[in-house]
């Protein structure tokens, strides 16, 4: 009965250290590519392997969206030619230019409702982990709620779907303001493998002003709490496009 | 004006609204009603008011009936309270009747109906002055009557009839009971009740114990006390929306009446016993009638349960009175029966109120079950207010009526620490206790009441396009909930006024002595006083706003005695204000601060994201209730009856249908043992009935043998 006083001391602290600093644990984190410089001949290979079109084409060799990759690792498996992979997880990044992080007040209570919209299971899997030990955001002051009315972050995983149009759209209108929208996955950020269809649209953006995206297919816990930590004002947001560096091109296509 | 004159106007008023009935045509008849029945009722104020401000009284003797005495008609002010509360119903009631009236026009004859409600008024106002038991018998039978006979005015209803007949065969039985009371009590021969009272101080024990028991139980079927009270809520649901409130505010006072004249003045108890008893009685009414109004369905079947939890209120305190006085604490029973007489004055007020509001939405909607109402509150803002103040008054909360008069009760359950008999101390601190959760179950049952008939979503389209109530209905109730709250801010006026009627029943001891500090009732240096004293309450806040409020604010329950120098006190008028300063303060707050800088987005409400929000899926008061019906299933002890027809290849059922019934537990323990063992009695006498015609010329012989041996030998 009392042993698990002890047991606990001994055990000391099992928890990532991350924001405090890097998370080093094997698998903690997919990857994602990294912007390549490649010939011409073989960027345009290397594009046409992509099945979502993350790999786009440009002068000096292949950039990035890294919201709509899916790791299919394809873009890795050549012979002769592959991109650069990148590890870490500080991946989420501002949708647009305008969408801000939450000031202080709201920096270190931070309550989320999450909200399937057709996810795969994947995504939501991801979501769970936070919750348990080892990633633990309650000690970050994130907290979920059952209930829009609470919530100041909206956290959307899946593909939306025709059907959860309406429910999406209720849970936000319900929610007080200030409140900010967070999509993780790229199902959500782009329709990922489904692309856009009659039943799924091209990602939660076109239906929501999304304020926080977070890459990845699923994005792993660490990516989805750097997107809550981004929303929250306590993290830089990354970019969401790898550009291949000296490019002569500004603009993402 | 002599008080005389003013009873002659008052009947002769009713005498012309019955002959004006008859002389007027149907669609002419609701005006008729409101106009003589709201003059009625102020005369009737007038002559009642005189008398309980002021003190005069009269004693009339008016005709001497050979053999039987002399009737007589006396107004006192114990009489003249339950006239003036009598008077404070009928006025609203009566308005409210010449617009709820329309509804039976061609159906029914609103003539024999403004004839019958005259007579009753004119009963109303004779039994509290009737000074004989000939006189009162013959009122209180044909208000009986008269009460049947409006109960069963929409009498193609089967149930309605079915209700009558229950109601009048309990009130006969009980008139029965009283009329044998009032002949134990006449013992020197003399009907008149002043002659009843000097007989009555002689009386023995077991004659005491039958006259009280016979009394209580008599009046107890009007005022609906268990175990005789299960005419009254089916007769209160049968009878029409504009008679009920004439019903749970005048006649239900009258059972009231009875006992604290018979039990109270005529026969004041001498031992602690029969106050016990009317405690035990009353408690055990009060929780039975909250928990089943908790669980109904039907506002008006609710209220009417709630009528008679306030009903058991008031005789657990008037049973406390009756102790006290019988243990000679004469001051601890002013307070008791001020406690009993304020909880029935404030139920008469806020019960006709509810009940016009039920009416009103009754005839807006054509429905009275919560689960079928919803969202009034749009459709019917004024009614839905008025309900509203109502609820919070009966539920006892402040700053309305019921808070005071049930604080008072319940205090003076406390109170019983005072008594020496261990015994006694525990039945009152068990019946303080049921009191209390009383208390707390009506919170529950009003809630509900206002919450799933006004709020919400409709349920149904009667209830999403009712129309507004119009302003014949409003008023009288507009006029009731300003009472209710004025009795509520003022209690230290109030009990000064029931100190009156009290004093010859408590011994002329006063309750507003004991409970209001008398340096507010006028002497501003309160010589009257020990420094000491005053100087205990001012710790308390008794002085706060001497100088700046207009009322008295304070109600003090109890100074305590030199052993424990305890000052029990509560301010509803302070409560009032700070309230009001609260509320004003926050929006005030909200309006220059928060609202100016922020803008209110208005979506709608969060339903869990499906795609209608159908009203069935909302709570209902059926579901708000049940709780309650599960914590009490000992009580309640519902039956399931699994009534099944549908199957598929005679052994799959397809559909199981199961029928929830339930017996009222008085049903259950008392009537339904004595119904099956008189039809079990009467069958045994059926078989004598088997047909022979020799057999029935025995019978014949032997009963004359038996009469000719008894006249022989005996």
């Amino acid at each position: 009965m009392t042993n698990w006083v002890i047991k606990g001391l001994r055990t000391g602290v099992k928890s990532t250290r991350y924001p405090r600093a890097e998370e080093t644990a094997a698998g903690c984190s997919p990857g994602l590519p990294a912007a390549t410089r490649l010939p011409s001949d073989l960027a345009e290979m290397i594009v046409a392997r992509c099945p979502t079109g993350a790999l786009e084409r440009s002068l000096e060799g292949v950039d990035v969206d890294l919201r709509r990759c899916v790791h299919c690792f394809r873009c890795t498996r050549g012979s002769n030619c592959t991109v650069d992979w990148s590890g870490g997880y500080d991946w989420a990044g501002f949708a647009t230019e305008r969408t801000g992080a939450f000031g202080p007040p709201f920096g270190r209570s931070l309550h989320i409702l999450v909200v399937d919209t057709g996810d795969c299971g994947a995504c939501l899997s991801e979501v769970k982990q936070l919750n348990n030990p080892y990633y633990n955001m309650h000690r970050l002051g994130f907290f979920l709620t059952p209930t829009p009315r609470h919530a100041d972050v909206l956290l959307v995983v899946g593909a939306l779907t025709e059907q959860m149009r309406l429910p999406l759209r209720k849970a936000y209108d319900a929610m007080p303001t200030p409140k900010r929208v967070v999509a993780a996955g790229a199902c959500a950020l782009s329709g990922g493998v489904f692309g856009r269809s009659f039943i799924c649209s091209g990602g939660v953006g076109e239906f929501l002003p999304v304020d926080v995206e977070v890459p990845g297919n699923p994005p792993p816990p660490l990516a989805i709490l750097h997107g809550l930590m981004v929303v929250a004002g306590r993290k830089p947001p990354a970019s969401l496009y790898r550009r291949v560096e000296n490019s002569s091109a500004d603009e993402p296509r | 004006m002599p008080m005389p004159f003013v009873l002659a106007a008052t009947l002769l008023t009713c005498g012309a609204g019955i002959v004006l009935s008859l002389v007027l045509d149907d669609s002419r008849i609701p005006a008729l009603l409101g106009c003589l029945g709201a003059i009625a009722s102020l005369l009737l104020l007038v002559l009642s008011g005189a008398s309980l401000f002021t003190g005069t009284s009269f004693h009339e003797t008016l005709w001497t009936i050979p053999q039987l005495g002399a009737l007589t008609l006396s107004l006192d002010r114990l009489s003249a309270l339950f006239l003036f509360i009598s008077g404070l119903v009928l006025l609203p009631a009566s308005v409210f009747a010449s617009g709820n009236l329309f509804r039976y026009l061609g159906k029914y004859s609103l003539r024999t109906y403004c004839i019958l409600y005259f007579a009753l008024f004119a009963t109303l106002v004779l039994i509290p002055i009737s000074a004989d038991a000939l006189s009162f018998l013959m009122l209180w039978e044909s208000m009986s009557i008269l009460i049947y006979l409006l109960v069963n005015y929409e009498h193609e209803e089967k149930e309605h009839t079915r209700a009558g007949y229950i109601m009048l065969a309990i009130g006969e039985a009980g008139t029965i009971a009283v009329a044998l009371a009032f002949i134990t009590l006449a013992r020197n021969g003399s009907l008149e009740f002043a002659a009843m009272k000097a007989a009555g101080i002689g009386l023995g024990e077991e004659a005491r114990w039958s006259v009280f028991l016979l009394a209580f139980f008599g009046f107890g079927v009007k005022a609906g006390l268990v175990p005789v009270n299960f005419w009254l809520p089916q007769a209160y649901t049968s009878a029409p929306g504009s008679f009920v409130p004439v019903l749970a505010g005048a006649t239900l006072n009258l059972g009231i009446y009875g006992i604290v004249r018979v039990n109270g003045y005529l026969l004041p108890a001498l031992t602690p016993g029969p106050g016990l008893v009317a405690l035990i009685i009353g408690s055990v009414t009060a929780i039975l009638g909250i928990l089943y109004a908790t669980t109904q369905s039907d506002l008006k079947t609710l209220l009417a349960h709630s009528s008679i939890e306030n009903a058991g209120i008031i005789t657990a305190a008037l049973g406390a009175g009756f102790v006290f006085v019988a243990l000679k604490h004469y001051p601890l029973a002013a307070i008791a029966f001020a406690a009993a007489l304020y909880q029935m004055l404030n139920h008469s007020i806020y019960k006709t109120l509810l009940f016009c509001a039920t009416g009103t939405v009754d005839s807006h909607t054509g429905t009275r079950n919560i689960d079928r109402l919803g969202g009034l509150i749009k459709v019917m803002p004024l009614t839905a207010g008025f309900f509203l103040v109502g609820a919070l008054s009966i539920a006892a909360l402040p700053p309305f009526n019921g808070f005071d008069s049930e604080w008072l009760t319940l205090q003076t359950m406390l109170q019983s620490a005072e008594l020496a008999s261990t015994g006694i101390k525990i039945v009152f601190a068990i019946c303080g206790a049921i009191l209390a959760l009383t208390a707390a179950l009506s919170v529950t049952c009003f809630v509900k009441a206002f919450a799933m008939s006004f709020l919400g979503m409709s349920r149904s389209e009667a209830a999403a396009q009712a129309e507004r109530a119009p302003r014949v209905a409003t008023v009288p109730m507009g006029f009731l909930a300003l009472l209710c709250f004025l009795l509520g801010i003022a209690p230290t006026y109030v009990i000064p006024i029931l100190d009156g009627p009290i004093a010859p029943i408590a011994q002329a001891a006063r309750a507003a002595d004991a409970l209001v500090p008398p340096f507010f009732a006028g002497n501003p240096h309160h010589n009257e006083l020990p420094a000491a004293f005053v100087a205990d309450f001012h710790a308390i806040g008794a002085q706060v706003g001497q100088s700046v409020m207009p009322a008295r604010g304070l109600i003090v329950m109890h100074r305590g005695g030199a052993a424990n120098p305890v000052v029990f006190a509560m301010s509803t008028f302070y409560t009032a204000v700070v309230l009001a300063l609260m509320l004003l303060g926050t929006y005030v707050v909200f309006r220059l601060i928060i609202s100016s800088s922020r803008a209110v987005d208005r979506r709608v409400v969060w339903d869990g994201g499906i795609r209608r929000l159908l009203p069935e899926m909302t709570y209902t008061g059926t579901g708000f209730s049940n709780p309650v019906r599960v914590i009490f299933e000992a009580v309640f002890r519902p039956t399931m009856v699994e009534d099944t027809s549908e199957t598929v290849g005679k052994h799959f059922r397809a559909a199981i249908r199961r029928t929830r019934g339930e017996n009222h537990v008085l049903d259950r323990l008392i009537l339904d043992p004595i119904s099956d063992a008189a039809l079990q009695a009467a069958n045994g006498f059926a078989r004598m009935h088997h047909g022979f015609l020799n057999a029935y010329a025995v019978y014949g012989l032997a009963a004359l043998l038996v009469a000719l041996l008894v006249a022989r030998f005996a």
